[in-house]
């Protein structure tokens, strides 16, 4: 390289690093084992392989082509998670870190998300009878989910819930009472 | 001047060389293809992932990772730095460095597209409507590499993969493997495409790409030159004709730019042009 291309190097880096930094975004629900919010953006290059071994298909990438174009995602609306860690053994940067596909280690260090309950819309909590289904499916147990009263109501524990979104799907047609939202709010 | 047809460029010497480009390019090409195809058709995993996983850019062959440069040295230098990422990137650091911007001409899963824009281009002079061959300096692939990495260091956002091809095909594939439809990184791919085709000749690859600019930088001491034998050369310009990044083996005007992909070697009638080490006499 010549003395001009080092110096269009260094202009362009210096142009690229003059660029304002945006606040790190919470928001959008992340892989398991997915760095923390702005740690993730900078080690995720966006090669799709996670997406790749996802077996529900819960890891999508962004249609558009903007700076999130290149981030995975957890659609749990659509597919929730299995917690199988296929995602986390497959990622070449590290930005999903490898967590073992171990009971004990997916309870502790896998946090997607927090369950938010919308009471109004669960059917034990609005007396219409009994339906069990959320812990029914939940691989974490009273941990997360807990069933109180004679009417067997679910009461979330955000602190021992991993976020997988089994609940969520599970949660029958007509209440839809689940939602899974990212740690630091939004989405 | 007559313009070349594709098919006038006959692999006249070195085809053993060009066959093997075109064996690992076949490669390379297949598993960002079809890679995902395989992974969404064995979605129960049934497939061996063990065995490979990945694309050209970030691959997995039996348990050994291979990154490409660009993306090991953008996450690096964005702050994630980790001993893995080096060594995953070593193994095409390693051939940069003894073959020059290698990786352009024989692992590039663009390579197929820019074929395609190549004999459009030639399509589109015969039916009379002219295509720009604009040449940017050279020192714009440079710029763009700064800004690109800079960006990523500040944005602490990886721009790299919003760019370059590997990546965007590779996303591209995956997203038409599992009918998510093509979406925007299909659409920067056409803006590219079409970049080459009407206004710039391969101008995105010589000229934009960042990672054509990092390999050309970490190439430039490659040994590995086109040498022209001037007695037997008949200034016939089919050697520069066939170049798609603008180097001129007949007059010598070769530059680090060069991706050695044995084109001209292949393509000279008088067998004037071999690729060899540079120090070393045939």
């Amino acid at each position: 390289m010549n003395r001009r291309g080092l110096l269009a190097l260094a202009a362009g880096a210096v142009s690229g690093l003059l660029v304002r930094r945006p606040p790190a975004v919470a928001g959008e629900l992340r892989p398991p084992g997915a760095l923390s919010p702005g740690t993730f953006e900078r080690a995720c290059i966006g090669c799709a392989r996670c997406a790749e071994v996802c077996p529900t298909r819960a890891i999508r990438f962004p249609p558009g082509a903007g700076l999130s174009a290149g981030r995975p995602f957890l659609a749990l609306r659509e597919s929730a998670c299995v917690l199988c860690m296929a995602c986390t053994e497959v990622c070449p940067t590290g930005a999903l870190a490898p967590i073992p596909p171990v009971p004990a280690r997916v309870a502790a260090e896998v946090r997607i998300g927090v369950p938010v309950l919308d009471r109004k819309a669960c059917l034990p909590w609005n007396g219409q009878g009994v339906c069990r289904l959320c812990a029914y499916v939940c691989p974490i147990g009273p941990a997360a989910v807990e069933l109180v009263g004679p009417q067997q109501a679910p009461l979330f524990h955000p602190e021992g819930c991993v976020g997988c979104g089994l609940c969520e799907e599970a949660c029958p047609e007509e209440a839809r009472a689940i939602r899974i939202r990212a740690p630091g709010g939004g989405a | 001047m007559r313009l070349l047809r594709p098919w006038d460029v006959t692999l006249r010497r070195a085809r053993g060389y060009v066959r093997v480009r075109r064996a690992v390019l076949s490669v390379s090409v297949l598993t960002v293809i079809g890679t995902p195809f395989l992974a969404a058709r064995f979605a129960d995993r049934s497939w061996p992932a063990g065995v490979f996983v990945g694309a050209t850019g970030a691959a997995r062959v039996l348990g050994m990772e291979f990154l490409d440069p660009l993306m090991s040295a953008a996450v690096a230098l964005a702050g994630g730095a980790r001993p893995g990422l080096l060594a995953a990137a070593l193994p095409v650091l390693l051939l940069v460095l003894v073959l020059g911007r290698f990786f352009c001409g024989w692992l590039c899963p663009y390579l197929p597209l820019l074929a395609v824009s190549n004999s459009v281009r030639w399509a589109l002079g015969r039916l009379g409507i002219p295509t720009l061959d604009l040449r940017l300096p050279g020192w714009i692939r440079f710029a763009v590499l700064g800004a690109v990495l800079g960006g990523t260091a500040t944005l602490g956002v990886q721009l790299a993969t919003l760019v370059y091809p590997p990546a965007l095909l590779a996303r591209s594939a995956y997203r038409l493997a599992f009918g998510l439809g093509l979406g925007g990184g299909a659409t920067v791919l056409v803006a590219i495409w079409l970049f080459d085709t009407t206004v710039s000749r391969a101008g995105f690859c010589r000229s934009l790409c960042p990672g054509g600019a990092l390999f050309t930088l970490l190439g430039a001491r490659s040994p590995v030159r086109v040498r022209r034998e001037a007695s037997r050369c008949t200034d016939c310009t089919v050697c520069d004709v066939v170049c798609n990044l603008g180097q001129k083996p007949m007059t010598d005007v070769l530059d680090a730019g060069c991706e050695r992909c044995g084109r001209c070697v292949a393509a000279c009638p008088t067998g004037a042009l071999s690729l060899s080490l540079e120090g070393t006499r045939r």
